[in-house]
């Protein structure tokens, strides 16, 4: 459905995108995980020949996109980073006049209109206008006005920026909505867990570069952590250390304020082993848990920092 | 397309400060007119005096001629004596009269500059001049019926505000009023210069996202035009009515001629601010700063603000007055109101429409194909 090929922007000598290749499947979720600046919204904005880019190729549904490529911008539909909605009209009148640039008929646009406002639960606030939302309401005006018309292909551009948790899974249940009445979706952000939770496909970028493409099994299978042990409240000198990273599959340790992490490679009794090895030298210590690899781990193995950094 | 126009109409009615700037703050400024030109205000309404044209003359030989001025002295004239010729020319510099006439075979007239009163003065000389040969054959032949042929010709005041002036008014005061209509007709580049800001993707999030609809760009910046027009055109009507009805002044009664001049005026303001709107290179504050450049320093050379300066312009650089917008516009209301001349009145309104239109496709080919290089 989108060939991104060999992509090039550059900001003055800062380069915004660096030979970017992506392919995204009809039906899919997705995902463009990386931390801010990493290039996310120029990719986006590139895709949809809002952005000038200096080498490579963007085809939408088989042909190559430009300002002027109606036929293809009718099918798609986008949901802006910023607020995008007029403070002079109400919710109703908002949705309705995005909806009409898309939609002529004036009966099928007020059916969408209306699914529209029950999809994002806004049935409350028809008559209210933008200023007297909050936060996550207004997120879901926004929302509203770039899903109305039932594109094939919906862009959402980091749409749960602040935004309560309520708010935000409300948000996520409606992808995972949309995307089950046939609309394939891309999906930027830099919160993993939302990632991890709606994509099908993610693809992990830094510096505009993408830096792995895959399902989440695929990426967690694609780095050498396999299990994080998290031990709270722990007193650890210098030897205590060594012996903790001479055990078996233990590859990498931190230790900060009496917190220590241990990352090791998948293998069986890797929690035992460590509790043992405490116990046996009388080492005191708090809460003990173990994670399963995030998307996190597959950032920072990747480019050794957190994907918050 | 109708259905946009709604909501367009819509929007930028609610915005309040738009409307502010674009219909209260002209009718503010009309009432603070009205009353800072206080009995000079209601001169416009037709209550003034004629006011007399304040002359010398210099008697260089006898002739008809200081007969047929002194006739006309107190009425149309105010004869101010000087000792000398030097003593004249000195008057006429300080601005203490409007010319100085020679009494010679051929009466001859110097004026200090272009005005109503040296107009005055010229009229009455080529008055005299086309009936000198009749004044010397009644004088020959029938030397008592002179004084009756001199004040035949010398009724001056009737032949000047009929004749001269075709239009309704001859106060100066007016001026100033058709100037804040035109230059109220220019500030719809405000209202412009904003409603492009939501066509383009690099300066808001709403022009990101109506760019990224299937609706032509053409299509959007048509019915912004319409709307906009059609709100700014109902904003100068409502000043032009409150000037005219309210305050009572004077600005003529070809109401035609004024629809169609408010009209042209409200779409040059809003297309001359669709165009420079739509310069991609420039940050919203320094488009916000040119439409404030592109209303006054046109205004400026149109004498908006300092009446002289269009004949200054005129005489030095008259092409400017042509291309000018606001210069055509004030033209325009001159046209109409004070010179009543037809055919300038047209030339004025075909230069408004094609500069609105040139405007207009410059604001589309700004937008049209645009990528930009940061949003």
């Amino acid at each position: 459905m989108i060939h991104i090929e060999n992509l090039v922007k550059r900001y003055g000598s800062l380069i915004a995108l660096d030979h970017l290749n992506l392919d995204i499947e009809e039906g899919e979720i997705f995902g463009l995980l990386g931390p801010n600046g990493s290039g996310k919204t120029t990719a986006i904005g590139c895709l949809l020949a809002l952005l000038k880019y200096d080498k490579g190729q963007i085809t939408v549904f088989g042909k190559e996109m430009h300002p002027d490529s109606y036929n293809i911008k009718k099918n798609i539909g986008v949901v802006m980073q910023n607020i995008a909605v007029f403070e002079q009209m109400s919710v109703w009148e908002n949705i309705d006049y995005f909806c009409g640039l898309y939609i002529k008929d004036k009966a099928k646009r007020k059916e969408l209109v209306e699914e529209a406002i029950r999809f994002t639960n806004l049935e409350d606030y028809r008559k209210i206008r933008p200023k007297k939302l909050s936060g996550g309401l207004l997120r879901r005006l926004n929302i509203a006005c770039g899903i109305v018309h039932k594109p094939k292909l919906i862009i959402l551009d980091e749409p749960t920026v602040a935004v309560d948790p309520q708010s935000r899974n409300k948000i996520l249940e409606g992808i995972l909505e949309l995307n089950k009445q046939g609309s394939t979706i891309i999906y930027t952000s830099h919160y993993m867990e939302e990632v991890e939770q709606i994509c099908s496909r993610i693809a992990i970028i830094d510096h505009g570069r993408v830096l792995a493409t895959g399902t989440k099994e695929e990426l967690k299978n694609m780095i050498k952590t396999g299990e994080t042990i998290t031990i709270e409240a722990i007193a650890a000198d210098d030897a205590l250390l060594a012996g903790l990273h001479a055990l078996p599959h233990v590859f990498d340790i931190t230790y900060e304020e009496q917190v220590l992490k241990i990352r090791l490679s998948s293998a069986r009794h890797n929690l035992v082993r460590i509790l043992n090895f405490l116990t046996e030298r009388d080492v005191s210590f708090g809460r003990v848990f173990s994670e399963l690899p995030t998307l996190n781990d597959v950032f920072l193995e990747i480019t050794g920092k957190e994907l918050r950094d | 397309m109708l259905f946009l126009f709604k909501y367009r109409f819509i929007q930028i009615t609610r915005e309040f400060s738009v409307m502010f700037w674009a219909l209260t703050f002209p009718l503010i400024l009309a009432t603070l007119f009205y009353f800072s030109f206080g009995r000079a205000g209601l001169s416009a309404t037709g209550e003034s005096e004629w006011s007399v044209v304040n002359v010398c003359v210099i008697e260089n030989k006898a002739s008809e001629f200081p007969s047929f001025l002194k006739a006309l002295d107190g009425d149309t004239l105010n004869i101010l004596s000087a000792s000398s010729e030097d003593d004249a020319l000195h008057m006429l510099d300080e601005g203490e009269i409007s010319g100085i006439y020679y009494v010679k075979e051929t009466p001859s007239l110097t004026v200090g500059k272009n005005g109503l009163n040296e107009s005055i003065l010229t009229s009455l000389l080529d008055t005299y001049n086309q009936n000198a040969a009749m004044l010397t054959d009644i004088a020959k032949t029938h030397p008592e019926n002179l004084p009756a042929a001199i004040e035949s010709i010398s009724n001056y005041r009737q032949i000047v505000k009929e004749e001269t002036l075709g239009g309704d008014t001859l106060d100066s005061t007016v001026q100033y009023f058709f100037a804040l209509i035109a230059y109220a007709c220019l500030s719809g580049a405000f209202l412009g210069v904003r409603a492009s800001f939501d066509s383009q993707a690099n300066l808001t999030a709403l022009g990101a996202r109506r760019s990224v609809t299937p609706t032509h760009k053409l299509t959007l910046i048509l019915i912004d035009m319409l709307v906009l027009v059609v709100i700014h055109f109902v904003n100068i009507m409502i000043l032009t009515i409150y000037i005219g009805k309210v305050l009572g002044i004077n600005l003529g009664h070809n109401y035609i001629a004024l629809l169609l001049v408010n009209f042209m005026g409200s779409m040059i303001g809003v297309t001359m601010g669709l165009a420079f709107g739509s310069l991609s290179k420039l940050s919203l504050n320094a488009k916000m700063g040119l439409s404030v450049l592109i209303t006054l320093i046109p205004g400026f050379f149109a004498g908006l603000m300092f009446v002289n300066m269009k004949n200054i312009v005129e005489q030095h650089a008259p092409i400017i007055n042509r291309i000018n917008p606001a210069a055509v516009l004030s033209d325009a209301y001159y046209c109409m109101g004070v010179y009543n001349d037809a055919e300038r009145f047209t030339r004025c309104i075909l230069t408004l429409a094609v500069m609105s239109i040139l405007f207009l496709a410059a604001a589309f080919f700004g937008v049209r194909r645009e990528r930009y290089d940061s949003i």
